[in-house]
Order: C-alpha cells, then sequence, then structure tokens
C-alpha cells in the first residue's frame, strides 16, 4: 500500500484530494493560431485583478507594456453539471447560486427589460414562512426576531396575501399566484399516467404474465410509478439509478406545469410571448433550480424558459427583509433595517397597467401529504371510481411517518365472501435513507438491475452488464414464488406495488433545503439553558452542549411546518371549480388534441452516464 | 518475551492481498485481493500441535475491481466483500458440508448497491443483524440483515468530511465506529424513534485513521493511523470516549490493528493484546494491563503498554496490509497478515 509506481498499475484510488470528481473538460477552440514572433515560442501566465494573460517570454524580458493575450477563464455551467455525473450535488449546489434573489432584483430593477414580470409561490414556501412568523411556544425567550408583538397565529393564506402585497407593491410583480392550481392539473395528468400504465400492465398480464420495463406498442411504461415531482430524486436516480427511469411518471412537476399555464395560457390572454414574461418561481427547495435549467424546459422557439428563474423561501424572506418589508403586519417596516444595504435597488418597473386579471383559484386544497399529495390523488380515484366500495389501510414501516405503506382493498361483504382484493398498493418514501430501500425493493421485484456506482458504470459501458460476472441474483427464493403473480393466493403481503410517492428529503417538501431555518429558540428550557435570572447559559464555555439537541429541534420543526401546512386547509370543496377550469385551460391549450396536452404537460428523463472511469482518472 | 514464530505461508493472489477475515465458528480463513478473488483455507491441528492449512475454494467474485475487504457473519455462514467496484457482495454456501469446510461453490445471494465509489470496508455486527460500509463518498451506511438475503437500509450517515477508511462494531453493543483520511473516528448508534446518528467525535490523531479495534470487553477502542501512532481511546461514560494513551508504534503508516485477549502471563487486570502492522513492513505485539487502581489517580488513567514481541520485515520489503488474530478459542496467539506480496501468512506468539 506504499505511495509507489504501483499506483499506476492497479485500480487503487485510495488516496484522494478534495473536489477531484469534477471532470469538465477543457474545451479547445483551435482558434487560427497567431503568426508568432521571436521568442514566443516559451510564454508564462500572468495574472492580475482583470484576468489571466499569456506573456510572451520575450516581452516579459522587454518589460513591455504589452499585457499579452487575454485568456478565456474556463467556466462551468449548471447545464454542463446537470450533464456530467461526476459530482451528484455539491458543484451544483455552488452553481445554483447563479439562480438567486438578485438576479431577479437585477432584472425587476432593469428599465430596458420589459417583459412582465410575473411570481408563482409553492405552498411549502408559505407553510415555512407562516410558521417561522407565528409567535413560538416558548415566547418568554423573544430571541425570535421575526415573533410578532401580537399573538396572531399565521396562516399561509395570509402569509401569501402579505407576500402578494410585497411582490406586487414593492417588487413590481405583475402577477402573485401560488402554484396550487399548477398542482391541481399536475395530479390529474399525474392520475391519467398511472391509468395508462396500470391499463398496460393488465393487458400486458393477461398475455404473457410478467411486465417488462420497456415501452410497448402503446408507448405506456410499467407499473410501478414513482412519483417525479422532487428534482432532487430525478437528478440522483438520472445519475445513479438508470433502470429506475423507466418507472418515473413523465407528468411535470407543478413548479414545470405552472410554468407551462404562466408561458403559454396566461402569455396568450395578455397577449405576451414566451419571451415576454419574466416567470420567477418560489420554491422549498433548491433542486428546483436545476429542474427549471433542464433543457426540457427550454422553449427553442422563443428562447426562453417556463420558469426563468427560481428562488427559495429563505431568498424570498431575504428580499423582504432588505426592503424592510414586515411580513408580521404586512406593511413596510417604520424602522428601516439597521443591517444590510438600505434600499439601494429602489425598484422602479415599470409594469404596464391595464393588464387583465387573471384569475385561478386561490390555495386550492390538495388532502393527503405536504409533498403534493400524488399517492392520495391515485387512491381518490380509485376510491371515486371503483364499482365496490374500498377500504384503505396504512401500515408506518418500522414506525416511521416517512414510509408507509398504503393498501386498498375490495370491502368484504359481511356474511358472504371475505376475500378482500387488493385493488392498489402504494407507498410513501422520503428521504435518502428509504429512498434506497424503494429502488432495492423495485429492483428486486420488477427484475431489473439496480445499478449504481462504478459498477453500474463499467457494467453498462461494457454491455448491458454481461461483464459483471457477479451471478444473478436468485430472483424467487424459496416459498416467495406467490411475488411473481400478483393475482394467486396469499398475495396480501407479497403483492407488489403499484405506486411511489418519492422525494428526497425526510419530512417531504415542508423539510425541503431552501425553507427558512429553524428560529433560534435556546436548546430546551427544561434543560436548564436558562438560569432562574433568565440568563443563557454558556454551553460553548461549559463544553457540554448536547449535540443530540439540534437533531431534534429540527426534526420538531419540520413537524411544526407540516402542521402549518394544513392550518387553513379551507374546507370548502373547490375542486369542482379547479376542474372547469382545467378543462378550460386544456381546451385552450390543446383543443383535445392527446397528443398536445402530453407534449405540454409531460417530460423525458435520461441517463447521465459517466465517463469517468476509474482507471482513467488518477487522484 | 515473546517470539513470532512463521506458522504457514499462504501464496496464491496474483496481485496484492488486501484483507484477511477467520470464520468466527468455523476453521476457515478467507483472504481478499487486487485480484477480485477472495480464497479460502481450512486448517486443522496435526497430531504434534501445529497447524496446517489447505486452500479449499476460490471465489472469482465477479467485483469489476479490487476485493479491498472482507467480513464474516458470526454464524460463520456468510461472507461479505466490499469491492473498489463500489458494491458489497453476500456469499453463501448453498450446502455446508461437515467435512468439506469451505470447499465448493460460494454463492452470491446478493449484492448491496448504494455506495457512489470504492467501498473500502465492511463489517457484521456482534448479533450478525447488522452489516456496515464505508466508502471514499465520505458515506458509512448501516444495513439490517432479512431473511432470504434480503436487506434494508437503515441509515445512510454523512458525517464525515473526507474518505472513510474503516467501519468497526462494537463487541457486544450496536456502536459502530468508522475512521477517515479526515483523521477523525466518529461513533454511532441507531436512535429507536429515528434513524441512526454520530453521537461522538474523536479527533487526536494528525492524519488519515486507517484502521480501528474494539478491546475484547469493549470498554476501550484502539485506532491506526498514518501519523505512525496507535492511540487508545477509553469509555469514560456511556456516550463519551476520551484519548487516553498514543503510542508511537511505527516508523511508517500503520495500516491495520487487532485486538484479541491473548495469552497473558497474568490474567489480572490484562486487557490483551494488541497486534499493529503497517507500511514499515513489521508487526508489533502489545500487551495491554487496566492501570492500577492507586488512591489519587484519576479515573482516566491510561491503560499499561508493553511491547512484547516484534517482527520485521513480516512480507519481505512489502506493507502489511491487515494484520487480524483469530478469534477462536485455544487459538488466542495466532493471527493472519497480508501483505502487498499477495501472500497470506500465519503467525503464532510463543513465549521465548
Amino acid at each position: 500500500m506504499a505511495f509507489s509506481g504501483a499506483l499506476t498499475l492497479t485500480d487503487l484510488n485510495d488516496f484522494i484530494t478534495p473536489s477531484q470528481a469534477c471532470i469538465k473538460p477543457v474545451e479547445q477552440t483551435n482558434k487560427p493560431t497567431e503568426e508568432k514572433g521571436a521568442g514566443a515560442a516559451v510564454t508564462e501566465i500572468r495574472v492580475d485583478e482583470s484576468g489571466y494573460y499569456e506573456v510572451s517570454q520575450a516581452g516579459i524580458s522587454n518589460g513591455s507594456t504589452n499585457k499579452g493575450r487575454k485568456l478565456e477563464q474556463a467556466q462551468i455551467s449548471l447545464n454542463d453539471c446537470l450533464a456530467c455525473s461526476g459530482c451528484i450535488t455539491s458543484a451544483e449546489s455552488v452553481l445554483i447560486t447563479l439562480q438567486s434573489h438578485t438576479e431577479v432584483l437585477s432584472v425587476l430593477s432593469n428599465d430596458v427589460d420589459e417583459r412582465i414580470p410575473i411570481i408563482s409561490i409553492a405552498p411549502q414556501s408559505l407553510a415555512s414562512l407562516a410558521a417561522a412568523y407565528s409567535p413560538q411556544p416558548r415566547s418568554a425567550s423573544s430571541t425570535n426576531e421575526r415573533t410578532s408583538i401580537t399573538d396572531e397565529i399565521l396562516t399561509p393564506r395570509e402569509v401569501f396575501h402579505r407576500v402578494r402585497r410585497f411582490c406586487t407593491s414593492i417588487l413590481g410583480f405583475a402577477y402573485v399566484f401560488d402554484t396550487n392550481f399548477a398542482r391541481h392539473l399536475a395530479l390529474k395528468e399525474h392520475v391519467k399516467e398511472f391509468i395508462e400504465r396500470q391499463q398496460e400492465a393488465q393487458q400486458k398480464e393477461l398475455t404473457n404474465g410478467d411486465s417488462v420495463p420497456h415501452p410497448t406498442i402503446t408507448g405506456a411504461l410499467p407499473l410501478p410509478m414513482l412519483a417525479s415531482a422532487c428534482p432532487g430524486w430525478i437528478c440522483y436516480a438520472e445519475k445513479a439509478h438508470s433502470e429506475m427511469l423507466p418507472f418515473i411518471a413523465r407528468t411535470k412537476s407543478p413548479q414545470q406545469v405552472m410554468g407551462t399555464l404562466v408561458k403559454q395560457w396566461i402569455g396568450k390572454k395578455l397577449g405576451k410571448r414566451p419571451d415576454e414574461i419574466y416567470h420567477v418561481s418560489v420554491m422549498p427547495c433548491y433542486d428546483k433550480k436545476l429542474e427549471a435549467s433542464r433543457q426540457d424546459f427550454y422553449d427553442d422557439v422563443f428562447k426562453t424558459r417556463d420558469v426563468d428563474c427560481v428562488v427559495t423561501t429563505g431568498e424570498l424572506e431575504l428580499m423582504m427583509k432588505e426592503f424592510g418589508w414586515d411580513l408580521n403586519t404586512g406593511t413596510l417596516s417604520p424602522v428601516q433595517p439597521t443591517d444590510g444595504p438600505s434600499l439601494s435597488i429602489p425598484v422602479k418597473k415599470n409594469t404596464p397597467i391595464n393588464l387583465p386579471g387573471v384569475s385561478i383559484p386561490e390555495l386550492l386544497n390538495h388532502p393527503g401529504t405536504s409533498s403534493g399529495s400524488y399517492l392520495h390523488a391515485i387512491l381518490r380515484h380509485f376510491m371515486s371510481t371503483s364499482p365496490v366500495p374500498l377500504t384503505l389501510s396504512v401500515k408506518a414501516v418500522r414506525n416511521a411517518a416517512d414510509h408507509e405503506e398504503y393498501i386498498l382493498r375490495e370491502t368484504p361483504i359481511e356474511n358472504g365472501n371475505t376475500s378482500s382484493k387488493i385493488v392498489f398498493k402504494g407507498i410513501k418514501c422520503y428521504g435518502f435513507r428509504n429512498l434506497q430501500n424503494v429502488v432495492r425493493k423495485v429492483g428486486r421485484e420488477r427484475g431489473v438491475r439496480v445499478e449504481s456506482g462504478a459498477a453500474g458504470r463499467l457494467g453498462s459501458a461494457g454491455g448491458a452488464g454481461a461483464g459483471r460476472g457477479v451471478r444473478k441474483i436468485r430472483a424467487v427464493r424459496k416459498g416467495r414464488g406467490a411475488e411473481d403473480s400478483p393475482s394467486a393466493g396469499g398475495e396480501d403481503e407479497d403483492r407488489r406495488f403499484d405506486y411511489v410517492e418519492v422525494m428526497a428529503c425526510p419530512g417531504g417538501c415542508v423539510n425541503g433545503g431552501g425553507q427558512l431555518k429553524p428560529p433560534a429558540m435556546p436548546n430546551s428550557a427544561a434543560l436548564g439553558d436558562i438560569d432562574a435570572e433568565g440568563y443563557k447559559r454558556d454551553w460553548d464555555g461549559e463544553g457540554v452542549a448536547p449535540s443530540v439537541g439540534a437533531k431534534w429541534g429540527d426534526r420538531d420543526w419540520t413537524k411544526k411546518v407540516e402542521e402549518v401546512y394544513w392550518r387553513d386547509a379551507k374546507n370548502v370543496d373547490e375542486d369542482l371549480v379547479a376542474d372547469q377550469l382545467v378543462d378550460e385551460v386544456l381546451e385552450e391549450l390543446c383543443a383535445g388534441d392527446d397528443a398536445e396536452r402530453k407534449r405540454l404537460l409531460r417530460t423525458e428523463y435520461r441517463a447521465v452516464e459517466s465517463d469517468v472511469i476509474g482507471l482513467a482518472v488518477k487522484w | 518475551m515473546y517470539q513470532v514464530t512463521a506458522v504457514a505461508e499462504l501464496p496464491g493472489h496474483d496481485d496484492r492481498a488486501w484483507a484477511a477475515a477467520w470464520n468466527p465458528s468455523r476453521p476457515i480463513l478467507s483472504s481478499c485481493s487486487a485480484d477480485k478473488s477472495v480464497r479460502l483455507y481450512s486448517y486443522s491441528s496435526t497430531s504434534d500441535g501445529t497447524l496446517k492449512f489447505n486452500h479449499v475454494s476460490t471465489i472469482p467474485t465477479g467485483h469489476t475491481k479490487t476485493v479491498r475487504s472482507i467480513a464474516w457473519s458470526p454464524s460463520g455462514k456468510t461472507l461479505a466483500t466490499g469491492s473498489f467496484d463500489s458494491n458489497i457482495g453476500i456469499w453463501e454456501q448453498e450446502d455446508i458440508g461437515e467435512d468439506e469446510l469451505g470447499a465448493g461453490e460460494w454463492e452470491c445471494m446478493t449484492i448491496l448497491e448504494g455506495h457512489e465509489t470504492e467501498c473500502k470496508s465492511v463489517a457484521y455486527s456482534s448479533t450478525g443483524t447488522l452489516l456496515a460500509s464505508c466508502s471514499r463518498d465520505k458515506t458509512v451506511w448501516v444495513w439490517e440483515v432479512h431473511p432470504d438475503a434480503d436487506f434494508e437500509c437503515l441509515g445512510v450517515l454523512m458525517e464525515h468530511t473526507q474518505d472513510v477508511k474503516c467501519v468497526a462494531w462494537h463487541p457486544s453493543e450496536e456502536i459502530l465506529a468508522s475512521g477517515s483520511y479526515d483523521d477523525t473516528i466518529k461513533l454511532y448508534v441507531d436512535d429507536p424513534t429515528e434513524d441512526w446518528y454520530c453521537f461522538a467525535t474523536l479527533t487526536g490523531h494528525a492524519s488519515t485513521v486507517w484502521s480501528l479495534a474494539w478491546s475484547p470487553k469493549g470498554s476501550y477502542l484502539a485506532s491506526a493511523s498514518d501519523d505512525k501512532k496507535v492511540r487508545i481511546w477509553k469509555r469514560a461514560d456511556n456516550y463519551r470516549w476520551e484519548s487516553v494513551l498514543a503510542i508511537s508504534a511505527h516508523d511508517r503508516t500503520i495500516y491495520s490493528v487487532s485486538w484479541s485477549v491473548g495469552r497473558p502471563k497474568s490474567g489480572d487486570g490484562s486487557l490483551g493484546w494488541l497486534a499493529t502492522a503497517g507500511g514499515d513492513g513489521s508487526v508489533k505485539v502489545w500487551e495491554l494491563t487496566e492501570p492500577a487502581e492507586v488512591e489519587g489517580i484519576s479515573k482516566n488513567a491510561p491503560p499499561e503498554h508493553r511491547l512484547i514481541a516484534t517482527l520485521p520485515s513480516a512480507h519481505g520489503v512489502h506493507d502489511v496490509n491487515t494484520v487480524s488474530w483469530c478469534p477462536r478459542g485455544g487459538m488466542e496467539d495466532v493471527l493472519a497478515t497480508t501483505g502487498d506480496d499477495g501472500v497470506t501468512r500465519i503467525w503464532k506468539i510463543v513465549p521465548e
């Protein structure tokens, strides 16, 4: 194991340096070579504030003022990152800052830019803000600067109204929407896609028994269908588990459906082309920035994206703070913020007046999960269309709220047939760890090879993993034959899954990476953080700060945001109104053309193959 | 005092031999190598008391890269391989013939995938219900072993900031330790209501932590490092471990440490024997004893340590990659080493 020449002779990559993973090649532009002067063969790279310069030795020795040829800076764009599997998220998270709130402000304050600014806000972001600006349980210790002096409980709806005022009156947005109506549309399409897949699977079962993970004549993909709204999951699947891609729903996420709605449908209403609208979305998640940057959501004709810029909940809060907008009152704060820049960016966007009103239902409620209720939308579909009454049972796997099984059975008829045939089996699965188990389970049940990491990459490069040589896992072990035929007896526990609501974050979208951090609350009064005289104990000084505390704090905070998310869920069933509008929208956009609807509401995924092979890279 | 005597030399790997693992319940020794294979040997005592090793089987594994690490389940029926191809292989024999001892076909029961890059180490917990692995991708994974060679991922621990070199389970409790290129050791437990989490980070080494070994009773943890030191950490409280001793043990990087009960001359306060090996090619054996209980001596007094045997050039000019005590009763003084020469060697510690 010595650091010897042997290092180059084996596949040993045991010694590393940080950030070796970026493999973005430096492209050669091959410009016509300039005539070289005498002595120019030897050059040096000189660096100053304005950049890098290639300077000939002659130039240096002459002491000439010739600065030399300015070298191009190597640049890595978001798209380079998306196309590479050198690393999973690290470089991306850095580049993501290119889509930032400063970018939004610079567009809004640019008088030459005449695009109509529209902003769409995700409901999870509103819940995060509402939770942070509501009085905290331990209000005695008012270390929380966000806390209102009044004891008003903020609802996401109220927050939405206040944020809307901020976005229109201060920032100059022409329209402020929530993304729930887009989600309504996405959920409907999601259910449609599920039905297509299910019909295809049933068809196949009748003919040859098992389903194969390949599109067939009808084009429907196999079951189980996996949710597609989480960009973190999509990114991971494309890079590490390409065998999962056929299972992932093709339906666009609510953010991208909103993008289509804004640029196409609302655009038409305003008489604007897609590139005449500047669409910003506020999301609980950094990876939504990656999603918006996908090539699939770029309009080649108008050279514009469906969502031009994504900011996180935290960035929206930052903007409000910078402009002195007090979310507690929904007005400009009488006291200018002391820290940070004073209002140096006077947004004087000349929003065109006399724009027509665009009305979509506000904050539609989708009962189920705070991550979008994808699983519940399908459950509801079964419940409402089944000819026989169905019973739903929910089982938490290993007592975890992040991993639950949902089973729909035909309700047994009393005194008669006791059969309770399973009609549908779905899982809710949040967090990277649970996601691993779903990938394993789906791979095992459906007989697709789980492939990840170097092995998968090498395997697929060398021809469908044939070179691997690892004997195939014995797919069906003794006594588990029932797995293969879902209709066989004793199906209950072994029945394969039909649907999985996958989210990469533990706790789902309310705990997204872009959400507000829990307010700085003292660890716990019960632990004696604050002494009798109200002094905060100096944990650092005493060196016994329980690190476990932070962990619990975060989890409690997620629970709180979850609770706030449902706080003002209206009981009024607005589905009918929303459904009508969906029909209207689809009629206006695609006039009953099935293919056109799919073009607008669905997308595609592709495996990101790594060109990094261990043998080729040494570090 | 003691001498390290050669018992057997087991060549056969075509490339460097990375690790050796003794089957805990049957007389089988396994080794793995950069040649992507695992070799299995059975052994028995001859009438004159010497150990005789027989090569009984070679598993070609099918890993596409180096097999870096191997571990037996406590039952001795299952073998796990950790490979630089990022995967973990789980191997079993269809029928275990009593007299064949490891001979015959070993079948790949499943492949555990998930690590992004090279898997560096695998380890079974003392009850065999958990399997841990670590990787250059900086993560430590905890898997639960289910029937039918099924595994469920219980945790992906992203605590280290660099390559994780080794994982080691406490001998009786479900406490996991990992050592890393970030120079730290992390300790993890399961939170019954939630996930696995890191409850302690042990700092002190000035360079990579290559190997970890718990004392037989689990009240101490030994770590081997690129800083040429072995550190001994003592359990000061349930979830608190403190550095109590640093031994400048070798002239070059220490790649491996192993801790057994040994055959101490006096059992009083014995903490057993610690074997260390590494880049300087030597194998050293240390005897550790509990600090004498003297009035006024602090609770965290270091254990007493004594170098009782040294074997220079165990594998000639080559590095020693692993040193491993035999865990079986009556063989506490036998250890195996693997080296860059591709050879596995068996040694016995005998009084002079």
